[in-house]
């Protein structure tokens, strides 16, 4: 028997590999709802880092009053109208979306870096420890979020950015217990059986074999919060505790625009529709990122 | 006289059940309850039981993914059942393990070369850089194709799964392989290509098995001594072709009895053993048989009985294995 | 009793259309306990689950008739087919006590069942001996469980389904489903995952309620020995078509189909040691089966025909048929 070149046939093996990943990358490219989806996120996203300059009357965006053109429906001259102030609400709805896209974003990252660890931990330890994890984690989920972040506003005084710090206090129990839950389901799997078997400790099967295995879930919980956020956020504001008027946020301009549904119904679904175009966007991205991850 | 790889002496792996808020243990429940057994350098062992009778754990208990008890392993000569992780390190490379269901043995997220890889990063005597060219060599060694090495396991069926569970456990350059009932979940005619493959592995590597299954018809066909395990404890070791031609121990005649056979002009002879498993909690005293023995006396209620040895590697513990030999030798 | 017929069921799935049955048929006739086997992905599964509509119908397209009771099976509304199962035609599954309802006690559900099929015993009891309904119940619950073998019927009627062990609970359900004393019973992989003394138990209770009640078994397995031991004939299955069918003692003395063959030479039996030998390649895909016969990749005997037309079924002697086209090409009858 000829004994075989294991090099040569590893090498063209390799070579081989590498020209299928590209050509996977060319197979995303081409679903072209996902990367419509991308495309409209990116944009948005930019629009608002850029908003100074993309939006057409600043300065109303910030809140100056412009009491001469209340109230009037889409015009060349406000693309989207304008509210009971006057101010465009294109302008609006670009300034509102730095806060809440980017916060909507902020709160749903924090809760899941601050959850999951505390997850996997709980978890894949057990004990006491990690009762102590589960127990706060429930009781925390007990209250309803809004008012644990309106309780936390108020002792520490209103404004945009404690409102986000605020309603990440009761968003990352769920990540906890998600993750909680699947370690435990993990745990057991005869393939970290046989990484034990190899000899490696808790340390590396927690990050090569576990948590990778978790992300998925995570994932799409995250992609799935974005826009629960951004509506709590706007609820906040609504209240008083978030941003502040005159400032633009979505949420808060929906509660501006509400009495006036009837009437000037665009007042209230201008941002009403940025939230949805926004949520949307993510769902979709995120609904292809976990194909992409996920390689089941 | 064959050499003795593998030493157990008086082998026991209890389980803590319900501890009490104080945390002390109230029942264990007794996998493995003394268990005295040597695997030879080249052989494929057999461990045969039902379900429960702790015959997994075993295998677990020498690989220390199982806590030990009481009692002595031995490898090679050297007593390892009190190592260290440090210590027991030196010896991982060279005693692996293939599980039951190959899906679940396999990392869903990791390429069959990175799993691979992570069995070669053990062993300090080879380099990163070879570990492809290593992964490939293992690949070829169980009829898989080097591009395989990229995909994930959901990729692969069911046989193929289980070869990549077989390349991961050579990988090391292992001496002995404990096989924890690998060819379970496979369909027939996939089974007997893994076990061809596994017999053509022995004899090319010069390697030692354990394999532990609950269908005894296999058993032959690999396996040159078999032990069969009943309530934690080994009720009887023999050569397989004696074990099957001459059980002498009734539960081993009643497992024997009981399959069938896939022969229709053998019919009506499938003997039925009455009674239930029993609990591990609390296994009967004396012989652990005796609740469903048909030969059954007050001895064996009282007294568990001793190894009997019949030959080198061959013995039984039953009080009448003699007697019942006797009787069935009559009726020839 | 029971005939398929043309038996055809495509799935739609990710890949296009699984084709996972073309053309299954065969008989069940009364009394008799007829094997299905095949191997993992054969279709095994999805015939008997397709005779009693178990399947969701949304993905699915299926062609084909399903004759029993003078009725198509097949094009009965939901309400017909209801009725159908668990009276005339019953089933048990490979992990009892997952089909068990793990809310109710075990003694709950059978007193229902006993409601619903055996409202006659109950009153011909209450009358005669002049017991109350549910003392009745109660006793025909006993009766039916100690017909399985079950004796402590007392403790298991208060049990709940964890608390049994798998040979109880098979028993349990094989009790169930001869209440209403069901024509056919299809027992699908029903002791795989029971101890081999354990399976031995139940095979041999098997047998017995089927020739004292006259009850046809459907025998789904991948077990040739539970073929040989407890079956009149068997059916063997390979990708969605049964490719051989006869008399047990046909089928293991005179395979015909290469398939049978290979099959065959690969179980391991007590006392011979042989090397194994075995099939070479892997089941087909199914969303992309091979052409003519799906059997023909892998055949030894693999001729020009077999990858352009499927192979009908062939008569080799009585009752024994063969879809291979080593036998000839036309259906020839006696």
């Amino acid at each position: 028997m000829e004994t075989l070149d294991f090099n040569k046939i590893a090498r063209k093996a390799i070579q081989d590999h590498r020209n299928e990943r590209v050509y996977l990358f060319r197979l995303f490219l081409k679903k072209k709802l996902a990367v419509f989806s991308a495309f409209v996120l990116v944009s948005i996203m930019l629009a608002a880092v850029f908003a100074p300059w993309v939006a057409p009357y600043p300065d109303q965006g910030k809140g100056s009053v412009n009491l001469e053109d209340r109230l009037q429906p889409f015009s060349r001259k406000h693309l989207l109208g304008t509210d009971t102030y006057g101010r465009d609400l294109l302008s609006r709805a670009i300034y509102g979306g730095r806060i809440s896209v980017f916060g909507g974003f902020f709160i749903v990252l924090m809760a899941a870096l601050i959850g999951v660890p505390l997850g996997l931990w709980a978890g894949y330890r057990e004990g006491v420890s990690g009762a102590v994890i589960m127990r706060t984690a429930e009781l925390v989920l007990s209250f309803p979020s809004v008012l644990v972040a309106m309780g936390v506003s108020i002792v520490v005084g209103a404004g945009s950015i404690t409102a986000l710090v605020a309603l990440i206090i009761p968003w990352w129990p769920w990540y906890t217990r998600l993750v909680q839950g699947e370690v435990l389901s993990i745990k057991n799997m005869l393939y970290v059986e046989a990484a034990q078997m190899l000899g490696y400790g808790r340390i590396y099967i927690l990050f090569r074999h576990l948590l990778p295995n978790i992300l998925t879930p995570v994932i799409v919980m995250m992609m799935l919060d974005i826009g629960p956020a951004i509506i709590a956020i706007g609820v906040l504001s609504f209240l008083g505790l978030g941003t502040q008027a005159p400032s633009a946020d979505w949420g808060l301009m929906v509660w501006e625009g509400a009495p006036n549904i009837l009437g000037e119904w665009w007042i209230a679904i201008v941002p009403g529709f940025a939230m949805f175009l926004l949520v949307t966007a993510f769902n979709i991205f995120g609904d292809t990122l976990k194909d992409i991850l996920d390689p089941n | 006289m064959a050499e003795r790889l593998i030493e157990l002496y008086q082998i026991k792996t209890y389980f803590p059940q319900k501890k009490s808020l104080m945390g002390r243990v109230r029942a264990w429940v007794k996998a493995v309850d003394d268990v005295s057994l040597n695997v030879f350098r080249g052989e494929c062992l057999g461990l045969v039981g039902e379900s429960g009778c702790g015959k997994s754990t075993l295998g677990r208990t020498l690989l220390k993914l199982a806590p030990l008890t009481s009692g002595k392993i031995c490898y090679d000569g050297t007593e390892i059942q009190h190592l260290a992780d440090n210590g027991f390190q030196l010896f991982r490379p060279k005693m692996q393990m293939v599980f039951q269901d190959p899906r679940a043995s396999l990392n869903p997220k990791m390429t069959v070369l990175q799993i691979i890889s992570e069995a070669l990063a053990i062993c300090p005597s080879i380099g990163v850089k070879e570990y492809v060219q290593r992964a490939t060599e293992l690949l070829n060694m169980v009829d898989l194709r080097p591009e395989h090495l990229f995909r994930y396991p959901h990729e692969f069926s069911g046989g193929q799964q289980q070869r990549i569970c077989i390349a991961r456990a050579l990988a090391t350059r292992p001496e002995f392989i404990v096989f924890d009932e690998a060819t379970s979940a496979l369909d027939v005619s996939v089974q007997a290509q893994i076990i061809n493959l596994m017999t053509n592995l022995q004899e090319q590597l010069k390697l030692t098995y354990l394999f532990i299954s609950h269908d005894l018809s296999i058993m032959e066909h690999i396996c040159h001594r078999v032990a069969v395990m009943y309530a934690g404890r080994i009720m009887e070791i023999q050569d397989s072709n004696a074990l099957f031609a001459s059980p002498r121990h009734p539960y081993t005649k009643a497992l024997r009895d009981a399959v069938p056979v896939a022969d229709p002009t053998r019919r009506g002879q499938m003997a039925i053993l009455g009674g239930e498993v029993p609990s591990l909690l609390q296994p009967p005293e004396g012989c652990r048989f005796h609740p469903r023995c048909k030969h059954a006396t007050v001895r064996c209620r009282k007294e568990a009985p001793r190894e009997d040895k019949i030959k080198p590697g061959n013995w039984v513990r039953c009080h009448y294995h003699q007697q019942l030999q006797h009787q069935a030798d009559q009726y020839r | 009793m029971l005939r398929v017929e043309g038996l055809e069921v495509d799935f739609r799935g990710s890949r296009g259309t699984y084709r996972i049955l073309e053309g299954v048929d065969f008989s069940l006739y009364p009394g008799e306990v007829l094997a299905l086997v095949g191997e993992t992905g054969c279709g095994k599964s999805v015939t008997a689950k397709t005779i009693l509509n178990l399947i969701p119908r949304l993905s699915q397209q299926r062609k084909g008739v399903v004759r029993f009771d003078g009725k198509n099976l097949l094009k009965l509304s939901n309400k017909s087919l209801g009725r159908m199962r668990g009276k005339s035609i019953t089933m048990i599954f490979q992990n009892p006590q997952s089909s068990i309802n793990p809310v109710f006690t075990l003694g709950e559900q059978i007193f229902r069942l006993i409601r619903m099929y055996l409202q006659d015993e109950i009153d011909t009891l209450c009358r005669r001996r002049n017991m109350k309904a549910n003392a009745a119940i109660r006793r025909i619950a006993r009766d039916k469980l100690a017909e399985v073998g079950l004796i402590d019927a007392g403790r298991l009627l208060k049990a709940y389904a964890h608390e049994i062990s798998g040979g109880m609970a098979q028993r349990y359900k094989i009790a169930q489903a001869l209440l209403s004393s069901p024509e056919i019973l299809i027992a699908d992989e029903a002791t795989s995952a029971l101890d081999v003394t354990v399976q031995a138990h139940i095979l041999k209770l098997l047998k017995e309620l089927s020739l004292k009640k006259r009850t046809a078994i459907l025998f789904i397995t991948h077990d040739m020995g539970i073929a040989a031991q407890i079956c009149e004939r068997v059916a063997v299955m390979y990708s969605g078509r049964i490719v051989e069918i006869g008399a047990t003692l046909d089928i293991f003395q005179k395979p015909l189909h290469p398939y049978t063959r290979g099959l065959l030479d690969a179980v391991p039996r007590l006392g011979n040691v042989e090397p194994l030998k075995y099939v070479a390649g892997m089941i087909p895909d199914l969303a992309n089966p091979p052409a003519g016969c799906r059997f023909h990749p892998r055949c030894r005997h693999a001729m020009a025909v077999c990858r352009l037309k499927k192979p009908e079924n062939i008569e080799k002697g009585e009752g024994h048929l063969v879809a291979c086209h080593m036998y000839g090409t036309s259906l020839s009858r006696k």
